[in-house]
């Protein structure tokens, strides 16, 4: 695809106002600066070179040492006074600074008090740059778990030492793994460790709210087949060749289908809908149902509804043996009288 | 001068024409003389062409200030202010750069990458040094998609002028046509939202972004509203009461995700709660056994019922009432949902 005009000319000016300051620099490193390559970076010359004011006689362009191209070095000898760089729009400080405020705020930088001090200053040189505070946009994550264990999974991170840990699955299964961390990623509302899990024998993602103890080995992290360099957020969620579920819901349940990653949402005309989902984890929507149960007008396949409410009629039962009689509709009044009846004299 | 300009060139022509240039330029001059416009076939074509590159400056944050030129006419003259558009001296360290370029993966919207890598360029063009990453390594934050309204949403709230869409409500799931002046942008907890003042019930009012079920129009002119200063969480009615401790009874081995938030119950109390337990095996009526007692801190009471009631049979809430009957209520809901009712 071309670039946009926009873009590139941001490129030009920034180009010729870097060079102003920074003397000859060698072409590959004015690409790796701006995020291009050489040979656009040469494209870049040789338009700028023949740009500048009317009358574009050779006095009035903007000038680079020809000796000093052939050896791959961009040598700017006029600037023709574009010297100074752009301030940052309105909308350009405000992608930076709801970016660094939120990243303040993760638990991962808060653990640790040196990355604290340089998000904090790159945030207050920012401001200062820009004037006004960018308030139009607030952005904040999850405070990502646990601080002991948040602050020992970055402590192993920057080290690049194996992790042992403890961890509760989304089914309510712990296990015990040495991992070795590879990429704390705080998404929203939750904080995720990338790490190459030992157990496993593969990379896996874990949630960090889950991961109950973690301790530092001084057993260095090794290169390991297979690991992505970054987390695939839809491949951790895809559900492949999962059986499918239909589900309808009430109004009040549309986060369901804004944040579980659903394969079709259906609004009905009454303003209830229904989403169609793969069941890659029955165990956790199992579990979702029943939080949500007021909420759930149907479920399809039977079998799915029939287990979801297998579960429910067995969490009832200890509850019915405990005291809250069968069968009973008014759940106020019933919990109530059990409430009173059973409260143990506490001081 | 070659005439086939491409577009860049005939902008950053026109750039160096405006900075360089005494007082001012008109229109004319500007055909006549900056490389790139002597092409516009008609008349027509060179006003939406030096309209259109206008706009685009000023987007880039280099705006183009129009003065009279004095004299006979009342013509119009053109001209860049460059200490207008100059960026402050900043003087970022290696560590700060590598924060900026963490920052600038943050986003995972289009619109939100292009300002932040034009943000970058322009940082990276004023010469600070290469980024280090290493004071942040391996931490990788990120947000959500907003999604296609924040384009025009922050249109609107830089310009203080109000927009309309269609939204469907919450509670009823009816769609209707809103009528609002956008604040701000906030993202908690997984969702964004939209605060604003909604015209229609002249209150304030939040939005979820994912029930704009249609494009957001800008409409009316700039400058209507003034924006308050307002606090986010407590807007979207984030400040949540004062933590309580619920009681619960949970299985061993289970519920280590609730576990790892609460404590056991003391001791002397222990045997108290676990009186209020169906005997296991309906052995010889003495206290029933495999349960852990366990306080655990909650806010919500329908956050905390909605958990306990998620593990079934593992979890037992006993105090207090309210959050034992939502969890119930739920139960019940749930067990209504299979076959063989009742």
């Amino acid at each position: 695809m071309a670039e946009r005009a926009d873009d590139r000319l941001l490129r030009l000016l920034g180009i010729v106002a870097y060079l102003d300051g920074a003397g000859p620099v060698p072409v590959e490193e004015l690409a790796r600066r701006f995020g291009t390559t050489p040979a656009q970076i040469q494209k870049d010359v040789d338009a700028l070179w023949v740009s500048g004011t009317p009358g574009y006689w050779p006095d009035d362009l903007i000038d680079f040492d020809a000796a000093s191209i052939d050896r791959g070095v961009v040598h700017l000898t006029e600037a023709r006074g574009m010297t100074r760089p752009l301030r940052l729009g309105t909308r350009e400080a405000v992608a930076l600074v709801a970016a660094l405020r939120a990243m303040k705020a993760t638990g991962a930088v808060q653990a640790d008090p040196a990355r604290s001090a340089v998000v904090e200053s790159a945030l207050g040189k920012l401001t200062d740059a820009t004037g006004e505070a960018a308030n139009a946009v607030d952005v904040r994550l999850a405070p990502g778990g646990d601080r002991q264990v948040v602050s020992v999974l970055a402590a192993a991170l920057a080290a690049g030492h194996r992790l042992r840990i403890r961890y509760v699955s989304s089914s309510d299964v712990v296990s015990e793994r040495e991992v070795d961390p590879q990429r704390l990623h705080t998404q929203d509302e939750f904080a995720y460790l990338a790490a190459w899990c030992y157990r496993a024998g593969a990379p896996r993602t874990f949630r960090v709210d889950r991961i109950l103890d973690a301790v530092e080995t001084d057993v260095p992290v090794q290169e390991h087949p297979g690991q992505q360099a970054e987390i695939d957020f839809a491949a951790l969620f895809a559900g492949g060749s999962s059986p499918l579920a239909t589900i309808r819901f009430a109004p009040r349940a549309r986060w369901f289908a804004e944040e579980v990653p659903v394969e079709s949402v259906r609004n009905l005309p009454d303003g209830d809908f229904e989403v169609t989902l793969r069941v890659t984890n029955p165990g956790w929507l199992r579990s979702t149902l029943i939080q949500l149960a007021p909420y759930v007008r149907a479920v399809a396949p039977s079998a799915l509804a029939e287990d979801v409410a297998g579960a429910a009629r067995a969490a009832l039962a200890v509850y019915e043996a405990a005291g809250d009689g069968p069968g009973a509709t008014d759940v106020t009044e019933v919990a109530g009288a059990s409430g009173a009846a059973f409260s143990p004299d506490r001081h | 001068m070659p005439s086939d300009l491409n577009p860049a060139e005939r902008l950053l022509n026109l750039v160096i024409a405006l900075v360089n240039t005494n007082a001012a330029m008109t229109k004319q001059q500007v055909r006549t003389a900056v490389a790139g416009y002597a092409d516009a076939p008609s008349d027509e074509a060179f006003e939406r062409m030096f309209e259109r590159d206008k706009d685009m400056l000023r987007a880039l944050g280099v705006p183009v200030v129009t003065v009279g030129t004095g004299g006979h006419t009342d013509e119009l003259g053109y001209r860049i202010d460059q200490d207008a558009y100059a960026l402050p001296p900043i003087d970022l360290t290696p560590a700060e750069l590598g924060v900026l370029s963490l920052a600038a993966q943050f986003w995972q919207d289009k619109t939100l990458q292009t300002d932040i890598t034009r943000a970058m360029v322009k940082l990276r063009a004023a010469g600070a040094g290469d980024p280090s990453v290493d004071a942040l390594a391996g931490l990788a934050p990120s947000v959500r998609a907003v999604g296609d309204a924040y384009g025009p949403l922050m249109e609107a709230i830089e310009a203080r002028r109000a927009v309309r869409f269609a939204y469907r409500a919450a509670y009823n799931g009816a769609v209707l046509t809103r009528h609002v002046e956008p604040w701000r942008i906030a993202a908690r907890d997984g969702g964004w939202y939209l605060m604003a003042f909604d015209r229609d019930r002249q209150a304030p009012r939040v939005f979820r972004l994912s029930r704009i079920e249609s494009r957001v129009r800008v409409t009316g002119p700039a400058g209507a509203y003034d924006i308050p200063d307002v606090d986010t969480d407590v807007m979207l009615g984030k400040a949540h009461g004062e933590v309580r401790q619920a009681v619960v009874a949970v299985r061993p081995e289970r519920a280590s995700a609730l576990r790892a938030r609460g404590k056991p119950v003391p001791d002397g109390e222990r045997q108290a709660w676990l009186a209020r337990l169906p005997a296991d095996g309906g052995a010889d009526g003495s206290t029933p056994t495999g349960w852990d007692v366990l306080e655990v801190p909650f806010r919500s009471v329908t956050g905390m019922a909605s958990e306990a009631a998620g593990y079934g049979a593992a979890v037992v809430v006993l105090e207090p009432a309210p959050v034992r009957e939502e969890t119930v209520r739920r139960l019940r809901a749930a067990a209504a949902l299979g076959g063989a009712r009742g």
